[in-house]
């Protein structure tokens, strides 16, 4: 007897809204080229990127402020596998935290030298200082940066 | 069952909108859980718990809380998701009380639906081999119950002016969807209007051994198999018999009870529902919906519906009514109250809770 | 009110089970549980299950096709990586409120319905900020395993070593799925994922349900018990960019974990866990995970992680991590956390079969889930706690 399997596809259609703070994020990115951080009004600590409260202290943000364009990298990953549906490798991804900010970003870091893994890996284990570049046509989407080694 | 401690409703939030574009959906519910948190009026003081109702497939995001659970507090907190109906969520942070692993607890539920397709959401509940293919969804099994009971000899002469009584206190009720939302295509016996209007709802409670103004006096929760023909239809006995549990842990009749909220998607599920729960006889559920006072005055599914988060929203409506709180849709001044929620698929599985003014 | 283990059922984990349903593998998984503790259904109060994340297995709300009993209360649990001990935790209060006597805890993993379980992966991460990037499990736990080779000296040799050594524990457990005697060497040879992590650090997709029944103390008897002595969870942020400027607490720090450890070991009474604890059942994905569960359980300090996993191989007076093979042997995902507390029972209970540790008095098993984000620990002991 032959067991009988079923073809499916699990795909659903989503409108997600990004709401204000992150609309105004994307904002910036788009208009200005900048990223914006936003600061809760009780730890005072300077969010990136930019939200409307913070889940630590449950306290809602108020002030805008720019962080950047220059920030020290924290920790990465540099991937070397291809899986479907996302970009081909090798990516190098990044946790940088932009100057003024508390905290880090993620984004991938773009311009390196990808010949030699172990190489690379051992530059970014220096902990080095980056740079935000945008892409030509900012789309206001995360995307629409990423970093460079300075 | 219980002998444990008193557990009591400290503060409650609701709040329903529509594609609310200002706001995302963890801004939603970061807004309701600090309501509900400021109506309890002492802060994050004590609060070591944090338990969940929301689905991944309504939010959209494969592992919801994840993204979601810091915006309900759940920052260094024993916090739990059910991806299972707001009522259920509620019975186990009672429970928890209870068991005295916390002592201050929030409870939080929301859908919104503004953000996915709610008949897609609603196809993919049902099983992959048998029923998928057949393209059925939550409603048309509503549909099945409605023609069910009609069959039965269900009396529908009240069902206009059960529908416009629904419409009257919907429209009364502040915390209702008073502008968007949508309705699903209905499928025959039902009408457009006794559909669902969907909505974006966030629900959230606070709840503690200190006493305050609503005290919990019993909880029963029930489960009906999973292949539909196997079920009671029309006849909801999962609510029967959660209602039954609530009823005998709270040592109270049916008959004593002066407010009920209780889920159902469709005007027929909820005249169902008033029959299981034993208010109504068999057959006079849409009776009762149409002229007792005591029955959904918050005005039912047409009020706003946002799949899970209607069993906690019908908790806060009982509590706001129990406090004489309710505003234009104000029963008197209730002493006990009855509030109910289901969950996926169709009504598998309910939760009853029986809430008593302290 | 003390809480026991009674019984413990698992289908066995392999890579796809295509002669069974999903229906057919809970109702298996229970089956045995059942049959573990001598019980039928009727003397189950409630049900308790998890599945997630629900598009994994391509199905939503998959075990509520396979209710288990009449009318019983049933509940659902959903806390992705730690679905499985948050179910086994609901049960456990629920007794404790004397809500219930016996509790059936069930969990299903389904992916073996999935044809790309990374995707999946990446649609958990927040779609405004972050969906765009190739944001997936390997990744968050590469981002974290590099960070560690810098602060406190791991290697690409501690990982493989990791690796290996749960690979050949899991050549004693039957119902692993990966049976293969791994090397160090073998791993350091994988091919790279994503720096530093190689292939066969990875855990493999698994399918297999597991379930447990737990009951009150009056229900014991003569059965043979695992006692929860402590049960905590706790949940963090879920931005990681917030944790890495966090005082005394960093990305590689499992603040969660560590938390929780300190609730659980004081309701067991635990406060020397290195000697106390002979079994540990680690949720640990990778390598990395593992060695970041060391100082928050409380085996070493951070800077001695190193030391340690080189010490595991010497000395025998520490305790056995992972003698299942843990989630190198089998990552069954919605259930791995269960499967980690259903390990632990089994050598408490000494049912362990040939991954049977010696003298345990006391086990303990962690789940660990979202952005390494929720956390549980349980510690399990032959006698309730004092």
């Amino acid at each position: 007897m032959e067991l009988v399997t079923i073809e499916g596809k699990w795909d659903f259609n989503y409108t997600y809204f990004a709401g204000e703070s992150a609309s105004r994020f994307f904002h910036e990115l788009r208009e200005n080229q900048r990223i914006m951080g936003t600061r809760c009004t009780k730890c005072e600590k300077l969010l990136v990127p930019a939200r409307a409260y913070c889940d630590v202290c449950m306290s809602v943000t108020d002030e805008w402020v720019e962080v950047g364009p220059e920030g020290t990298l924290e920790t990465f990953t540099i991937i070397t596998t291809a899986f479907p549906g996302l970009p081909k490798p090798p990516i190098v991804m990044a946790y940088v935290t932009l100057d003024g900010a508390d905290t880090a970003l993620i984004n991938l870091v773009h311009g390196m030298d990808l010949s030699d893994i172990e190489k690379a890996a051992q530059k970014l284990n220096a902990l080095p200082r980056v740079r935000v570049e945008f892409i030509d046509e900012p789309k206001g989407r995360i995307t629409d940066f990423s970093f460079k080694l300075i | 069952m219980t002998d444990a401690a008193d557990v009591y409703i400290e503060g409650v939030a609701i709040e329903l909108s529509w594609a609310d574009r200002t706001r995302s959906l963890t801004e939603l519910i970061f807004t309701t859980v600090s309501k509900a948190v400021d109506d309890a009026g002492r802060g994050y003081e004590g609060i070591d718990s944090v338990v969940l109702a929301a689905h991944d497939l309504v939010d959209g995001r494969s592992l919801s809380s994840m993204v979601t659970a810091p915006a309900a507090g759940a920052y260094l907190r024993d916090e739990v998701r059910y991806s299972d109906d707001g009522a259920g969520a509620f019975a186990a942070a009672v429970a928890r009380i209870e068991a005295d692993e916390a002592e201050r607890s929030i409870v939080a539920a929301w859908g919104r639906a503004s953000e996915h397709d709610v008949e897609e959401f609603s196809r993919a509940l049902f099983d992959r081999i048998f029923l998928a293919p057949l393209g059925l969804e939550e409603l048309h099994v509503s549909a099945l119950n409605a023609q069910k009971w009609r069959i039965d000899g269900g009396d529908a002469s009240h069902v206009e002016t059960a529908q416009a009584r629904r419409a009257t206190a919907a429209k009364a009720n502040p915390r209702a969807l008073h502008a968007g939302g949508k309705r699903s295509t209905p499928a025959y016996p039902l009408a457009s209007d006794h559909l669902p209007l969907w909505a974006d709802v966030v629900a959230a409670v606070v709840i503690s051994k200190r006493p305050s103004g609503v005290r919990i006096k019993g909880l029963g929760l029930s489960s009906e198999p999973s292949w539909l023909g196997d079920r009671g239809v029309a006849k909801a006995p999962a609510l029967k018999r959660a209602a039954q549990r609530a009823l005998s842990e709270a040592q109270i009749g049916v008959d004593e009870i002066e407010l009920f909220e209780i889920d159902g998607m469709t005007l027929y599920d909820e005249a169902i529902a008033l029959e299981a729960i034993g208010l109504a006889a068999t057959g006079e559920g849409m009776r009762s919906l149409a002229h007792d006072p005591r029955c959904n005055p918050s005005g039912g599914s047409m009020a706003g519906y946002g799949v899970p988060a209607m069993g906690l929203a019908r908790i806060v409506e009982a509590t706001l009514q129990l406090r004489g709180a309710a505003g234009p849709v104000q029963q008197g001044r209730p002493r006990t109250a009855m509030a109910s929620g289901q969950s996926v698929t169709a009504a598998q599985t309910q939760t009853v809770v029986v809430l008593e003014a302290a | 009110m003390s809480v026991a283990i009674i019984g413990v059922g698992q289908t066995g984990y392999r890579r796809s089970f295509a002669d069974k349903s999903s229906r057919e593998l809970i109702w298996e998984a229970a089956r045995l549980a059942l049959e573990d503790a001598g019980m039928g259904i009727d003397a189950i109060d409630m049900v308790i299950s998890g599945v997630a994340p629900d598009a994994l297995a391509g199905e939503a709300s998959v075990e509520r096709t396979a209710m288990l009993g009449f009318g019983k209360p049933f509940l659902r649990i959903n806390t992705g990586g730690v679905t499985g001990s948050s179910a086994v935790f609901a049960g456990n209060t629920f007794i404790r409120a004397r809500r219930a006597r016996a509790v059936l805890v069930v969990g299903l993993e389904r992916m073996g319905q999935a044809t790309s379980s990374q995707q999946v992966f990446n649609t958990i991460f927040d779609p405004v900020y972050e969906k765009d990037f190739p944001l997936t499990t390997i990744t968050m736990a590469a981002l974290r395993a590099s960070m560690l080779m810098r602060l406190y000296g791991y290697t690409a040799m501690h990982w493989a070593q990791i690796a290996s050594r749960s690979y050949r524990n899991a050549l004693r457990n039957p119902l692993a799925h990966i049976h293969r005697d791994v090397s160090p060497e073998d791993v350091l040879n994988s091919p790279l994922l994503a720096w530093p992590i190689h292939r066969y650090e990875a855990c493999p997709m698994s399918e297999g349900a597991c379930a447990m029944v737990l009951v009150d103390e009056g229900m014991v008897g003569d059965r043979i018990p695992a006692w929860i002595q402590g049960a905590a969870s706790i949940t963090d942020s879920y931005a990681m960019g917030d944790r890495i400027h966090r005082p005394g607490a960093t990305l590689v720090d499992l603040l969660s974990l560590k938390l929780a450890a300190q609730r659980a070991y004081a309701e067991a009474g635990v406060d020397r866990p290195r000697e106390q604890l002979r079994a540990v059942e680690l949720y640990s994905a990778f390598s990395s995970a593992e060695a970041m569960a060391y100082p928050a359980l409380g085996l070493c300090a951070s800077e001695d992680g190193p030391r340690f996993v080189e010490a595991q191989f010497t000395d025998p007076t520490l305790p056995v991590i992972n003698p299942s093979g843990g989630p190198q042997g089998a990552n069954p995902v919605s259930v791995t956390a269960m499967v980690r507390i259903a390990e632990a029972a089994l050598q408490v209970r000494e049912m362990a079969g040939e991954r049977q540790v010696a003298d345990v008095e006391r086990a303990v098993a962690t789940g660990q889930g979202g952005a390494t984000q929720f956390s549980t620990v349980c510690v399990l002991g032959k006698r309730q706690a004092a």
